[in-house]
């Protein structure tokens, strides 16, 4: 193989992971939320992806697809909440939506 | 054939579900339709059966058919299987048979009742779980039968759920049949550890070999079987649900407390034969039990002033004798009593039907009297009824009764002792029955009478009275199909599944018919003279006699006993339980306790901030957290 | 050239693109979370997800290279970025309203995170993957990858369409309700203003 070695994409794919954690952890508008999950979700896939090339084995391949499907999913919901909370005029953002609160 | 039972089985469960799913979309009255019509359908595919089994040699009428697995754990395996073998294909006949002419007389009975669609319903499954009882090809479906057979008999006796002493006949009835529902799995279980297997067939060609004979398994095994045919069966000593029952519609009490569901448990002895026979004590004990059961039945019947109690009393004899029967291994006789009864019972019932319905609900024999001209052709109809049940020649009952009496007669050592009850049994139900012929039909009419029927004619609509009509025939000619001494058709049908254990000789089956007409019919003479003429008899007996009279009204005291060693010891104990343990110790530690849970719940609710990035970050500290462990412990 | 020669300047092209797409990782990443105007956000994740298709490439993972791009890139943010628009792309404070303890504990739990995996797979994994498996030219290619779908997780395939559906029903379901509920609560409304 060239290029740089697995061990090397699993670190970029941990920092990346770290990064979206942080903008879910940090920011209050819940699209940008939804954004920093997708790079959580891409940063899963690209671990995924470096260890079916470690293996030689497509599962992992598969396992991303399904991933991006569910991403996919996820985002459809989401923006639709999103846009439902606009049209009632719910503030967009997720430090007031408290309604959980015990 | 096959498919014809498969049919059979689920026609009136499709009858069930169309009733559920239509709902007002049908009137009542067809719903009352759509049940008898599925039960038709049963009929008429166990009628296919039975003829492709006369094709077929007496040796090879044994099929079973599974469709699916139902359950599997290594190699024991259960599947959803039936057996259509003679003894099942006779038993579909009587429930179905049976089952569609009441259905269809509850067509016209329960015209004008509020939940008639229920109560059509309820009895289509009752149908249908008979016929999975009968038809069930391995002991858990079986069990499975048994137990819904058990549930759509509570579903139906408390059908008046407004009268408390409906729901408290029905929760007794399931009570007691849980019971032996619970006895019947122990029973199978103890077989699934033995043989590994519950399909008929592998069961009763290893039973033998595996399990010795009169060894504690065996005997637990049919102990456990034999405790499950009792409660079903309502014999000694779980017999008092039957007599309560019967507050549920008379319909109701025909079908299930009469002609099908009571017997099941003679139709269990009898196909499960071989486990008894590998434990030959209990099946003499199943004899014993019926003996008693058919004598003790037979005195108390002769004091009860409620028809349909008369009536529940007479049906627990009768299966005492089916009983005697199965339990001597006269299978075929037994199976013959079971058919015959079937017949005469359901139509005595019916026809109390018809008086209970003409005195607009009422069942006080006391208040009855003088029907015969209010109601002629009731009144001819209870009388072929009563001499069925009386075993007077030529009809149904008098064969059936005979037959069990020569085998009876043929069993060594226990026999004669059970033939002499047998007799006594014959005597007794011959004064029963026909005090109750003479007190409800004979003499004047009483003021409740005259008050509800003078003059009129009216004793049922059409509805009603065909399928009445179609009894009463079978009731006559239904005992022809055997003949003791010349013919057995249906011994030698049940032969190939079960096989009696003894011949009666021709000189026992001339010598018991003979014996035991005379005895029915002096006690139809000692009726008459108590209860056919205007005489103070009864009153005088009952004042000689009477701690006799009281102990009978009272049913022997079978439910204070009950009520004494089960459930006041069993409140006494809640009671004390109560008082010294529950109060100072669960009341108060556990209140305390619970109040300092919700305080500190009251705290840790706090925590719950509906923040969702605290969440977020409460997850990802703990990730933190957790891979640290991970690593450290690796 | 000489072969070998032709090798190691495959290789300084690999690694030249491995640290540039690594980079542009990231960076557009960190650009993701800390841009205050979302619309920026969107356009800096599309440039994120880009460089990882890239990076898929370079471990011979064409076909999701290519599904990423496509579904990703082309339907998804198309999405997002739709959205954005109709929300009007307004600018959040990005670090304002959170508690300073708030912020400072996800960074740290965040770079916990990310050191603890390094060290980990450092320390337990790293010898195993110091040298991958051989594979041949199919690896990756849409024929194994529409292979393996269909023959071994065929049920995974099946389930994720089902999801996809289920996802779709329920953004239209969203909308709906939403437009709806609107309508009444803009009814009382008027009615509550009339009654003023």
């Amino acid at each position: 193989m060239t290029g740089p070695g697995i061990v090397a994409y699993v670190v970029l794919s941990v920092f990346l992971f770290s990064i979206g954690a942080v903008g879910v952890l940090v920011r209050r508008s819940p699209l940008i939320v939804l954004l920093a999950l997708e790079i959580m979700l891409n940063a899963g896939n690209l671990a995924l992806i470096a260890f079916s090339r470690h293996w030689g084995n497509g599962d992992g391949q598969i396992f991303a697809l399904a991933v991006m499907v569910v991403a996919a999913a996820e985002a459809v919901v989401g923006l639709g909440l999103i846009v439902a909370m606009s049209r009632r005029r719910v503030a967009l953002d997720v430090d007031k939506l408290t309604t959980l609160r015990g | 054939m096959i498919t014809a039972s498969w049919v059979a089985l689920f026609a009136p469960a499709v009858g069930v579900l169309l009733i559920a799913l239509a709902r007002d979309l049908i009137s009542k009255k067809q719903a009352g339709y759509i049940a008898a019509t599925s039960v038709l359908v049963s009929f008429g595919s166990s009628l296919c059966a039975l003829i492709n089994l006369l094709g077929e040699d007496p040796e090879e009428r044994s099929h079973s058919s599974s469709i699916w697995t139902w359950l599997s754990a290594g190699s024991f395996k259960v599947d959803l299987q039936i057996m259509v073998d003679p003894l099942s294909v006779l038993m579909m006949l009587i429930v179905s048979g049976v089952g569609f002419l009441i259905l269809s007389y509850a067509v016209g009975y329960m015209h004008g009742d509020g939940e008639e669609r229920r109560y059509h319903a309820y009895k289509a499954l009752f149908v249908f779980s008979m016929l999975l009882l009968v038809q069930s090809g391995n002991l858990l479906l079986l069990l499975a039968g048994w137990g819904m057979v058990g549930l759509s008999s509570y579903l139906l006796i408390n059908f008046w759920h407004q009268r408390a002493s409906a729901v408290h006949a029905g929760k007794k009835a399931f009570i007691m049949n849980a019971f032996g529902d619970a006895t019947f799995a122990i029973a199978i279980f103890l077989l699934a550890q033995r043989v590994g297997a519950l399909d008929f067939g592998t069961v009763f060609s290893q039973a033998p070999e595996v399990i010795d004979k009169s060894s504690v398994a065996a005997v637990v095994i049919a102990l456990g079987l034999l405790g499950a045919a009792v409660a079903k069966s309502a014999q000694v000593p779980l017999h008092t649900w039957l007599p309560d029952a019967m507050e549920g519609p008379t319909p109701v009490s025909a079908l299930i407390h009469a002609a099908t569901m009571v017997t099941a448990g003679v139709y269990m002895v009898a196909r499960t034969h071989v486990l008894f026979e590998l434990a030959p004590a209990i099946l003499h004990l199943a004899a014993v039990l019926g003996a008693i059961t058919l004598l003790m039945a037979g005195f108390i019947a002769l004091v009860q002033t409620d028809i349909k109690r008369v009536i529940a009393y007479s049906t627990m004899s009768q299966i005492g004798y089916m009983f005697v029967a199965v339990g001597l291994g006269a299978y075929g006789a037994g199976m013959f009593h079971l058919m015959t009864h079937a017949f005469f019972k359901a139509l005595l019932f019916m026809a109390a039907g018809i008086v209970i319905h003409a005195l607009a609900g009422e069942q006080d024999i006391r208040k009855m009297g003088g029907l015969g001209k209010r109601l002629p052709l009731t009144f001819r109809i209870f009388v072929i009824g009563s001499l069925a049940l009386a075993g007077i020649p030529p009809l149904a009952g008098f064969f059936s009764k005979d037959l069990i009496l020569a085998h009876a007669l043929a069993e060594g050592v226990i026999g004669p002792i059970l033939w002499v009850c047998a007799l006594v049994g014959a005597f007794l139900t011959a004064i029963y029955t026909f005090r109750l012929l003479f007190v409800v039909f004979f003499g004047k009419p009483s003021e409740h009478v005259e008050g509800h029927l003078h003059k009129e004619r009216f004793e049922g609509p059409f509805a009603m009275m065909w399928p009445v009509g179609i009894l009463t025939v079978l009731a006559v000619v239904g005992g022809l199909i055997e003949i003791p001494g010349a013919w057995h058709g249906i011994s030698n049908w049940v032969e190939p599944v079960a096989a009696p254990l003894q011949e009666p000789e021709v000189w026992m089956e001339v010598l018991s018919p003979i014996v035991a007409v005379a005895l029915a019919v002096l006690g139809a003479g000692i009726a008459w003279r108590l209860w056919g003429t205007q005489s103070d008899t009864p009153a005088r007996l009952r004042e000689r006699l009477p701690q006799v009279a009281t102990a009978l009204e009272h049913k022997l005291y079978w439910d204070e006993a009950y009520d004494r060693v089960f459930s006041v010891p069993a409140q006494q104990t809640a009671l004390f339980l109560r008082r010294a343990i529950e109060g100072p110790i669960v009341l108060g530690s556990v209140g305390e306790l619970g109040r300092s849970v919700r305080a500190l719940g009251g705290r840790i609710a706090r925590v719950q901030s509906g923040l969702l990035r605290s969440y977020a970050l409460a997850l990802a500290a703990g990730l933190a957290v957790i891979i640290v462990v991970f690593i450290s412990v690796r | 050239m000489q072969p070998v020669l032709a090798t190691l300047a495959g290789e300084i092209i690999v690694w030249v693109v491995w640290v540039a797409a690594g980079v542009v990782l990231l960076a557009s990443g960190l650009a993701v979370i800390l841009f205050s105007n979302p619309f920026f956000s969107a356009l800096s994740l599309i440039l994120n997800l880009g460089s990882l298709a890239i990076l898929y490439l370079l471990i011979s993972s064409e076909f999701v290279a290519a599904a990423q791009i496509l579904v990703y890139a082309g339907a998804v943010m198309v999405m997002f970025l739709f959205v954005i628009g109709y929300l009007g792309g307004r600018a959040d404070a990005p670090w304002a309203g959170t508690h300073r303890v708030g912020k400072v504990a996800a960074v740290i739990a965040a770079i916990a995170i990310a050191v603890e995996v390094v060290v980990a797979v450092g320390i337990d994994a790293g010898g195993q993957l110091s040298s991958s498996a051989q594979i041949t030219e199919a690896f990756g290619s849409p024929r194994q990858i529409g292979e393996l779908f269909l023959s071994d997780h065929l049920l995974a395939f099946e389930v994720t369409s089902i999801i996809l559906f289920i996802g779709a029903i329920g953004g239209a379901v969203l909308g709906s309700s939403a437009r709806r509920r609107d309508r009444a609560a803009a009814a009382t409304d008027e009615q509550e203003q009339a009654a003023a």
